[in-house]
C-alpha cells in the first residue's frame, strides 16, 4: 500500500492491486472506495468547525460521522475533526482530485 | 503508483462541489416558479400560472442535467435541501421582475463556476457548462420581454387581464 497523505491522527492509503483506498484512524483502518471517499469529504466539508465554539450549536464538541454506507461509527472531538479536514483537503490534492484550493475556494 | 482516482473520476473535486451547488440553485428555482404558479393561479393570473408551471419544470430538467453530468463523471450528486421559498408577491410586475433577480442569479453562479473550471483546467466541466450559459441568455431575454410587455400594456383597467393573455406567447 502506498501512503497518500499523513496528518497528526490519520494515515491515508492508496491500494494499487484493490483498487481502493485505506484509512486509518488509529484504532481502526476502513477500506474505502473512491465514492466511500467522496461521500466522506462531503461529510466532512460539511462540519462547521464554528459551532464547536459555541455551546448553543454544539454542547459538547464532538461530531458522529457514520462511514461506508452506516458500516463503521465514529465520535471525532475538535482536533481530530480538524485534522481530518486537513487529512482530506491534501489526500485529494496529492491523489491529483483538487486543484490548488487557493484558486478555487469560493 | 497508479493513479485510481484519475480513473475513477473525471473532474476536480472543486467543480463536484461548485456543480452540487448549482444543483440546489437549480432546485430552489424549481420551488420558487412553483410558488410564483401558486400566486399567479389563487390571484386569477392563469396564463402567467401555466408558464410558471412551465418554468419549474425546466429548472428541474436543468437540475437533473448537472446531477446527471456528475454521475457520469463519476462524482458524488447531492440530492439538494430546498428551503426559504417565497410565497408572497405584491403584483404580477412583482413576480417577474422577482422572476429576472432570480435569473440573473442563477447567470452570475453559472458563469462564476465556468471561470472557476477554466482556472483548474478542468475542461470536462467547461464545456458541459456552454448549454447552460446560452441557456440563461435566452432565459434573461424572455422575461425581460415580458417585463418590457408589462410596461407597455399598463396595469390599468383591463391592463392586467391583457399582460396575463399576452404571456402566452412565451410559453413554448
Amino acid at each position: 500500500m502506498n501512503v497518500i497523505f499523513q496528518s497528526t491522527y490519520y494515515t491515508l492509503y492508496q491500494a494499487n492491486n484493490e483498487r481502493c483506498f485505506y484509512l486509518d484512524f488509529g484504532q481502526k483502518t476502513v477500506r474505502m472506495s473512491l465514492c466511500q471517499l467522496l461521500s466522506l469529504r462531503h461529510k466532512i466539508m460539511d462540519i462547521h468547525i464554528e459551532d464547536h465554539f459555541d455551546g448553543d450549536l454544539n454542547s459538547h464538541g464532538f461530531e458522529v460521522l457514520m462511514l461506508c454506507n452506516k458500516e463503521h461509527l465514529f465520535i471525532l472531538n475538535t482536533l481530530e475533526i480538524l485534522d481530518l479536514k486537513n487529512l482530506i483537503e491534501n489526500g485529494f490534492m496529492a491523489i491529483g482530485l483538487s486543484a490548488k484550493s487557493k484558486v478555487l475556494i469560493q | 503508483m497508479k493513479d485510481i482516482a484519475r480513473q475513477s473520476m473525471s473532474i476536480k473535486v472543486e467543480s463536484m462541489d461548485l456543480l452540487n451547488g448549482q444543483i440546489k440553485i437549480e432546485a430552489h428555482a424549481s420551488a420558487t416558479y412553483l410558488a410564483m404558479a401558486s400566486w399567479c393561479e389563487q390571484n386569477g393570473f392563469f396564463t402567467s400560472a401555466k408558464f410558471f408551471f412551465k418554468q419549474a419544470e425546466e429548472e428541474r430538467e436543468h437540475m437533473m442535467k448537472i446531477f446527471n453530468f456528475l454521475v457520469d463523471t463519476g462524482g458524488n450528486p447531492i440530492s439538494p435541501e430546498v428551503t426559504d421559498i417565497n410565497h408572497d408577491y405584491s403584483s404580477i410586475t412583482d413576480i417577474f421582475e422577482s422572476t429576472l433577480e432570480h435569473e440573473v442569479k442563477v447567470t452570475k453562479s453559472i458563469h462564476n463556476i465556468v471561470k472557476k473550471a477554466r482556472q483548474a483546467g478542468d475542461i470536462a466541466t467547461e464545456r458541459f457548462l456552454d448549454w447552460f450559459v446560452m441557456e440563461q441568455v435566452e432565459e434573461e431575454n424572455t422575461i425581460r420581454d415580458i417585463l418590457d410587455m408589462i410596461e407597455v400594456t399598463g396595469t390599468e383597467g383591463v391592463g392586467l387581464q391583457m399582460i396575463d393573455n399576452q404571456v402566452a406567447n412565451w410559453i413554448e
